[in-house]
């Protein structure tokens, strides 16, 4: 009797421990790691990310190798020793697929556009309260997409398009056409830069895209198109030429009165500037103050001097040497003749977040471009003013000159000049056929065929075998 | 301590006085069930010494006298004992090898017979355990079990790792779970194997899937000794040893070193170093010692028929290899069973307490000897450590300079014996461990068990830096005076912690377990029928607890003042950290139903239902089935087979199982933001104004657990009277959603890596385990146990896009694995060396590294596309052994025992990181400065002293050894008194020999076992140690 008097206890002993039971796990109050969402930011906040991008690293290593060493305005600099990584190999033209320049900057760009794809996602489906328009969160985006694909497509050729497919290459008149729509949009979105509030100093303008659009009309060579859209920017009486050439770098020339688009640094507390874009160029050695890479080269030099350019000249190329704007003596002894000046920071010459803004599009490129394409388009009378209302800036005389090839060649050389160390050089070489001349003259082997494009990098092609290489890699 | 209790057990014992008898001569035969005389069987008086040995026809004669208990044993027979009564003769028939088929196993919610059981199973039972003297039970089975790969590490205090039929997840705990009396705990290194009665290795999934969502990874059963039927058992047991370094290696002397150095020097434009420097130092002799061990254990057992007990007590202590380290451990078990109601209801209580004390020394030690220059002296002439510093300008290793001379470094590293010297550490633990459960026959056929079991765990560390000391000690030519001046505070009041005098850290840490199960088991046999059931349930909470820590400066130096009240200065800010973690709950519902028919046929079928509050990633995902099926024939106990004369068993089996791994990683969804210079933030404006902005990180795609589905089949045999027996078996198992940790692709938008379930593991092998014994006369008796498994191991089905993580970084920026699909996991992936760089000419000539120069290593461009980089790396197999081995040995000749165990692996391949991740002006091995390069024609296979950094299949070799990891010669000593029961001394030496064509300490390179990390690299292993214990037994 005892026994089963126990035996019912423990048995109900056992049913009570176990009662509700697939609330034992299914209750717990825990930590989700999904908590964290999107919810409490503003989608204008994901956009300043995306501005935020362009203030990476590779902007003032990786970047310089692929448009500026490469060519024959600059050579690698630094210590003969000093292979800066892949510099080295960028600027004798010998990179591979596992250069790390190549493939820092085809990740830096695509994920650039992955931010810009999800700002605009977020800003499309956000349905709180915002000071700033939905429509222009979204233009800003997709003008910075566009620059990003626009870097992407003239460098590597047919890219897949992020939004569409990860492996397939889509061809380049696609490309083209994605970056054209995205500027489109962004034109009609945009505010013009006299109508932004004083704050938004920086952001993308209906401006900066329309320049955009002009010189991706230009690269596929659609003349009339270039020409109006470069057009529209020149009637919109936005922005003129800053009369002091060499200005424009300096710290008061910051958002002039030519600046279409640049990406903006701070150097001082609070900082936020290109991490050490002018530390990786600044003089190197005995009373230097930087990396000493992308030193401008002799070629570059002699190119100034055979147009009798001293302005750009002086205002482009640190001599060793020399006496600066700021009074800063450059000592004689640094390991290099030539340093960029446009990348010169008189308040933070070595530091890691310094001031100096990259001029991304200026107003003069644009007057070239209009030049250019009215040239092209057998207007070759009328693509002489805008040419000659750059050259009169820096006191060179007018062109007068009616043929059309040799208009077409003083625009090129203007370009060159105009935009050196702009990181600009190597791709204008490219699309305008002068590439293998201008190597060979510099003493470098340009593989046509091969060199036009940049290979796709090795670590995608390891992880998505099926996309194909370009050729000659 | 312990004598003097041995002295007064003995005295009280001494007191029982034996009165003497009569002696008559009696006489017998023993036989067999089918009445075969067993010649050569012992019949031995118990507690005498006296016995006797059957002839050829199985007949005994012994001198007795009446009331003697006399007990027979023949091998593979149950002994058997019988009392002398006034008979003058006796005819005793043995049971037919019962003790091995009527074992039983401990399956998991209950037992099974031996013979009965259908899946791969090995049991080890606590003679095994003992013989080998470890402070894990699980080290001494290491080469034991097939299929079991324990890959052990001699660090004192070390738990070893266990790999069940490979290495089946990449990113998810690999661990098995151990199950003690019942309870889930997550290792045992609280356990003195002493207390262990057996441990089972449930191998394949029909078995293992009762354990469900954590089984993947095989799970081993503990089963703690209890008390047995009879009188008050006292057991005494202690050893003490000596352990030194097995393999060491030999290292360059001053003389080489400096030629060594001045070559690598000459090749890149550097100092030379002066021919006759000062010191020649032996790092490895300065920072070794023989470390040793001294385990003492008591236990007491035994029952009655309303109670059994078991009782004990154990106290290992080791002294390490490295100056200062030790580890000691204590432990007390207390296992007893209350036996109700006529034994139907039975009350089972376990406690262990475990508490260890441990004083750890850095293992970064072991690769800084390596690596330190024989030219720098422990200690400078002043008292303080020797460092790396060189006067460039005369060559002499020294830290002073006349003006105008440069004083550089030799290499980076610091000094081996000074890092040993300061790392002032103290750990203690205390880990209680407890169950009760309660076994109710409610009838004849169904017993109710319910238990209750908890753990809790604390553990604190108390660490003290030596700042100032290490300070000074680190450059020799820095003074008090300027360190003193750094102690004041700047003008934010603040003083560099850099600058304190010393630190001090205490870090608390809590966790608790528990579990409750309750299960019904229905037993029936009618006619040739046997089935048995059993259902039940269960709950569990884990993996909770939280940890505090606290750090003070410029606290009192003195060992006994240090306490956060008492501070020599108040210039520093404390630090406090401290977390919680999230405990997990698991609910759990399990069947199983076995029958047979006639122990011909079986089948056994597993169901379980898991759930887990971890995945709380959608609505469904909580709980999961985990099903098993298992069939046998027992082919022997077929009519057909029947006095067959050679089989005595055989016995096939099947199963498949699903088995899961809930130990996976999370995905966290996260945000980038933050203020600051970053690259989510921009400025805008004409004051440039830092705009904070957010990014999207990756996203958290929702995972659940691994799945594992196994297939198994084999059979057991034994044959020749179960002299020869053994079990083969296959299995293959598939882990089916292996969790990869993934590298978004370059031109996605994501940038951090993320969790997903992308690929398969799978795992397949043979298992060969062979066992022979026999006797030869009365006096010996042998036993060969051989056992062999194989793996092969592969990635297969990788989602699109998704391998290609890499690991085995080796800290130089070089990284050696590389995930792919049809390779082992994590396979080595490298350049192929192939010959070396003889001349400029011979670089020029042919495809290099942009940095070859002569005497580097030339690497192969396996796509002949006239450059060398990734592309050209090439896979190298695995650190993962295709094959493992064991052969064990004993033997008994009268009083002595011998037995022998080894085991070895094969079919691996390890990094020799320590001779390859070289910056410059490091030491090498004598081996490597004999055999370098050292101008053109001297050597096309190894390097120059001048050389690159790159990894390479250079340093890559063969991994295979063969280990004697014991060899015991015990003697049972003669009857000394009535109450001695037993006693034994013997001699063990543990590690004697190892067998390895690898160069550096050790090829059992597991490191933590993380596929990904540095396992099957070395670069700061503890090395193998060789020790040598004597110890004794006694029994009362």
């Amino acid at each position: 009797m005892k026994f089963i008097y126990k035996t019912l206890l423990l048995s109900l002993f056992t049913g009570l421990v176990f009662s509700s039971c697939d609330d034992f796990v299914e209750d717990v109050d825990i930590v989700d790691p999904t908590a964290e969402d999107g919810e409490d930011y503003l989608p204008v906040e994901f956009l300043t990310s995306v501005y935020g991008m362009h203030t990476d690293f590779s902007y003032a290593f990786s970047y310089l190798g692929i448009t500026d060493m490469i060519s024959d305005n600059s050579d690698k600099g630094s210590s003969p020793t000093d292979s800066g990584a892949d510099k080295r190999v960028l600027d004798e033209l010998t990179f591979t697929s596992s250069s790390g320049s190549v493939t820092a900057m085809w990740t830096q760009w695509y994920k650039t556009v992955g931010r810009a794809s999800q700002a605009i996602d977020i800003a499309q489906n956000y349905e709180g309260q915002t000071q700033v328009p939905g429509s222009r969160v979204i233009g800003e985006a997709k003008f910075l997409r566009a620059l990003n694909y626009f870097w992407l497509v003239r460098s590597f050729g047919a890219i897949p398009i992020q939004e569409v497919d990860l492996v397939e290459r889509a061809p380049v008149e696609e490309v083209y056409a994605y970056i054209e729509q995205d500027l489109v949009d962004a034109i009609d979105a945009l505010p013009i830069k006299s109508d932004y509030a004083t704050e938004d100093l920086g952001r993308a303008t209906k401006g900066a895209a329309q320049g955009l659009l002009a010189k991706v009309y230009l690269y596929q060579e659609r003349w009339q198109d270039a020409a109006d859209m470069a057009n529209n920017v020149i009637t919109s009486n936005q922005y003129s030429l800053d009369p002091d050439y060499a200005n424009i770098w300096r710290e008061t020339g910051e958002n002039g009165p030519g600046s279409l688009f640049e990406i903006q640094a701070r150097g001082e507390i609070p900082q936020h500037g290109v991490q050490q874009y002018s530390q990786t160029q600044g003089a190197r050695g005995t009373g230097g103050w930087g990396w000493g890479f992308n030193s401008p080269s002799q070629n570059l030099e002699d190119a100034f001097n055979a147009a009798g350019d001293d302005i750009r000249r002086d205002a482009t190329i640190i001599f060793a040497g020399e006496t600066l704007f700021d009074g800063r003596e450059v000592n004689a002894g640094v390991e290099n003749p030539r340093y960029n000046e446009k990348a010169y920071s008189s308040s933070n010459a070595g530091q890691g977040d310094g001031d100096k803004n990259i001029r991304v599009l200026r107003y003069a490129e644009v007057l070239l471009i209009r030049a250019e394409a009215l040239n092209e388009l057998g207007q070759t009378s009328a693509a002489l003013a805008p040419l000659n209302q750059v050259r009169t800036r820096v006191s060179l005389p007018a062109v007068t000159s009616t043929d059309q090839a040799t208009v077409r060649q003083a625009i090129w050389t203007e370009r060159r000049l105009e935009l050196a160390m702009e990181h600009d050089r190597w791709f204008d070489l490219i699309r305008t056929g002068q590439a293998q001349a201008a190597m060979a003259a510099d003493g470098k082997t340009f593989v046509t065929g091969k060199h036009e494009l940049f290979p796709i990098p090795n670590n995608q092609l390891v992880q998505t075998p099926e996309m194909a290489q370009n050729p000659g890699y | 301590m312990k004598l003097k209790i041995t002295f007064l057990l003995f005295l009280s014992l001494v007191t029982f006085a034996v009165t003497a008898q009569e002696t008559k001569t009696v006489t017998g035969t023993i036989l067999d069930t089918r009445d075969v005389p067993l010649p050569g069987a012992e019949v031995k008086v118990v507690d005498k010494d006296n016995y006797a040995v059957t002839d050829f026809d199985g007949n005994f004669s012994l001198d007795v006298v009446v009331g003697d208990q006399i007990r027979v044993t023949y091998l593979g027979f149950e002994a058997q004992t019988f009392s002398i009564t006034n008979d003058a003769t006796y005819s005793i028939v043995l049971q037919d090898a019962s003790s091995e088929l009527e074992e039983v196993i401990v399956v998991g919610y209950g037992n099974q017979k031996k013979a009965d059981i259908t899946g791969a199973i090995v049991s080890v039972d606590s003679e095994e355990i003992t013989k080998q003297p470890a402070t894990s039970a699980l080290t001494s089975v290491q080469g034991k079990v097939a299929g079991v790969n324990i890959i052990a590490n001699d660090a004192p205090g070390s738990t070893p790792t266990v790999l069940m039929r490979g290495l089946g997840t990449a990113e998810g705990g690999r661990s098995p779970l151990y199950i003690v009396d019942g309870q889930p705990l997550s290792d045992i290194t609280s356990i003195n194997p002493n207390d262990i009665e057996s441990i089972d290795f449930l191998k394949g999934a029909s078995y293992a899937n009762i354990y469900g969502i954590r089984a993947a990874n095989g799970v081993i059963l503990i089963t703690t000794k209890r008390g047995k039927q009879g009188k008050a058992v006292f057991s005494f047991e202690s050893y003490y040893g000596a352990k030194t370094i097995l393999n060491p290696v030999k290292m360059a002397n001053a003389a080489q070193y400096t030629q060594y150095f001045n070559e690598e020097s000459a090749a890149n434009g550097g100092f030379l170093l002066q021919e006759n420097q000062r010191y020649d130092t032996d790092w490895y002799d300065e920072l070794l010692q023989t470390g040793t061990i001294n385990n003492n254990s008591f236990s007491v057992s035994g029952a009655d028929e309303n109670i059994d007990y078991f009782l004990s007590y154990n106290l290992y202590q080791e002294k390490g290899i490295l100056e200062g380290q030790q580890y000691n451990r204590g432990t007390i078990r207390s296992n007893n069973t209350y036996h109700l109601f006529n034994d139907r209801l039975r009350f089972v209580q376990n406690l262990n307490v475990a508490y260890t004390n441990e004083t750890p020394k850095p293992f970064g030690a072991f690769s800084t000897a390596y690596r330190q220059s024989p030219l720098v002296p422990v200690r400078y002439d002043n008292g303080l450590f020797g460092q790396s510093f060189v006067n460039q300008t005369t060559g002499v290793v020294d830290f002073n300079t006349q003006p105008g001379e440069t004083l550089g470094r030799l290499n980076s590293h610091g000094n081996p014996v000074s890092q040993v010297y300061y790392q002032d550490q103290q750990i203690n633990t205390t880990s209680l461990q407890g169950q009760i459960a309660a076994e109710l026959d409610i009838t004849d056929d169904l017993m109710l068990t319910t238990r209750f079991g908890a753990t809790k765990y604390y553990a604190t560390s108390k660490s003290f830096t030596d700042i100032r000391s290490q300070w000074l000690n680190a450059d020799p030519n820095r003074t008090e005076a300027f360190f003193d001046a750094q102690r004041v505070p700047n003008e934010d009041g603040v003083v560099s912690t850099e600058y304190a005098n010393n630190s001090y850290t205490i870090r608390r840490t809590e966790s608790y377990r528990w579990n409750i199960e309750s299960f019904l088991t229905y037993d029936k046999s009618f006619d040739k029928h046997n089935l048995s059931a059993t259902v039940g349930i269960s709950r569990e909470n884990y993996q909770g607890g939280e940890f505090t820590s606290s750090q003070a400066y410029d606290v009192e130096a003195d060992p006994n003042l240090r306490n956060f009240n008492l501070r020599t200065s108040q210039l520093f800010n404390d630090n406090v950290d401290g977390d919680t973690y999230q405990s997990t709950n698991l609910q759990s519902y399990f069947g199983r139903v076995e029958y047979n028919y006639d122990q011909r046929y079986y089948v056994r079928a597993v169901l379980r239902r898991d759930g887990t509050s971890d995945f709380a990633t959608g609505d469904n995902n909580f709980f999961g089935y985990f099903p098993a099926v298992s069939l046998g024939w027992t082919m022997t106990n077929e009519a057909f087979m029947e006095d067959n004369g050679v089989l005595d068993n055989l016995k096939f089996f099947a199963g498949w199982g699903k088995l899961g791994n809930q130990a996976i990683p999370f995905n966290v969804q996260s945000i980038n933001a933050g203020s600051g210079s970053r690259n989510t933030n921009y400025v805008f404006g004409p004051t440039q104004s830092l705009i904070v902005g957010a990014a999207l990180g990756t996203p958290a795609i929702p995972l659940s657990w691994e799945v594992t589905e196994e297939f198994e089949a084999g059979f057991d045999f034994a044959l020749f009277n179960r002299k020869l027996s053994g079990t083969i078996d296959y299995y293959n198992r598939l882990n089916t959603n292996a969790i990869l940790n993934v590298r978004p692709l370059l031109n996605s938008e994501f940038s951090s890596n993320f969790f997903d379930e992308a690929a398969e593991i799978s795992n397949s092998g043979f298992e060969f385990l062979l066992n022979w014994r026999d006797q030869i006369g009365s006096d010996f008796n042998y036993n060969i146990g051989v056992n062999l498994s194989t793996n092969k191991n592969r990635v297969q089905n990788v989602r699109p896009a998704y391998d290609g993580a890499i690991g085995g970084s080796l800290g130089n920026g070089r990284i050696t694995k590389r995930l792919a699909e049809g390779q082992p996991i994590f396979a080595w992936w490298m350049y192929e060396a192939d010959g070396v760089w003889q001349t400029q000419e011979e670089i020029d000539n042919n495809t290099s590294l942009g940095s070859a120069a002569p005497g580097h290593l030339r690497y192969v461009d396996q796509n002949d596309d006239g450059v060398i980089d990734d592309r050209d790396k090439k896979y190298f197999g695995s650190y993962i052994p295709t094959y493992n081995y064991g052969i064990n040995l004993g033997a008994n000749y009268k009083n002595f025992d011998l037995s022998v165990s080894g085991f070895g692996v094969g079919g691996n391949k390890v990094y020799n990181g320590l001779y390859s991740t070289r910056l410059g002006g490091e030491n090498i091995s004598e081996e490597i400065f004999n055999k370098r390069w050292t101008g053109p024609g001297s050597t096309n296979v190894n390097p120059g002293a001048d050389r690159d950094v790159e990894a390479s299949s250079y340093y890559l070799e063969d991994g295979s050894y063969f280990r004697i990891n014991n060899i015991t010669v015990g003697y049972t000593l003669p009857e000394i008194s009535s109450f001695v029961s037993s006693a034994r001394v013997y001699v063990t030496l543990q590690n004697p020999f190892m067998f390895t064509d690898y160069s550096g300490f050790t090829p059992e390179l597991n490191q933590n076992g993380d596929p990904t990390n540095t396992t099957g690299i070395e670069l700061s292993a503890y090395p193998n140690t060789r020790s040598f214990i004597v110890g004794a037994n006694f029994k009362l």
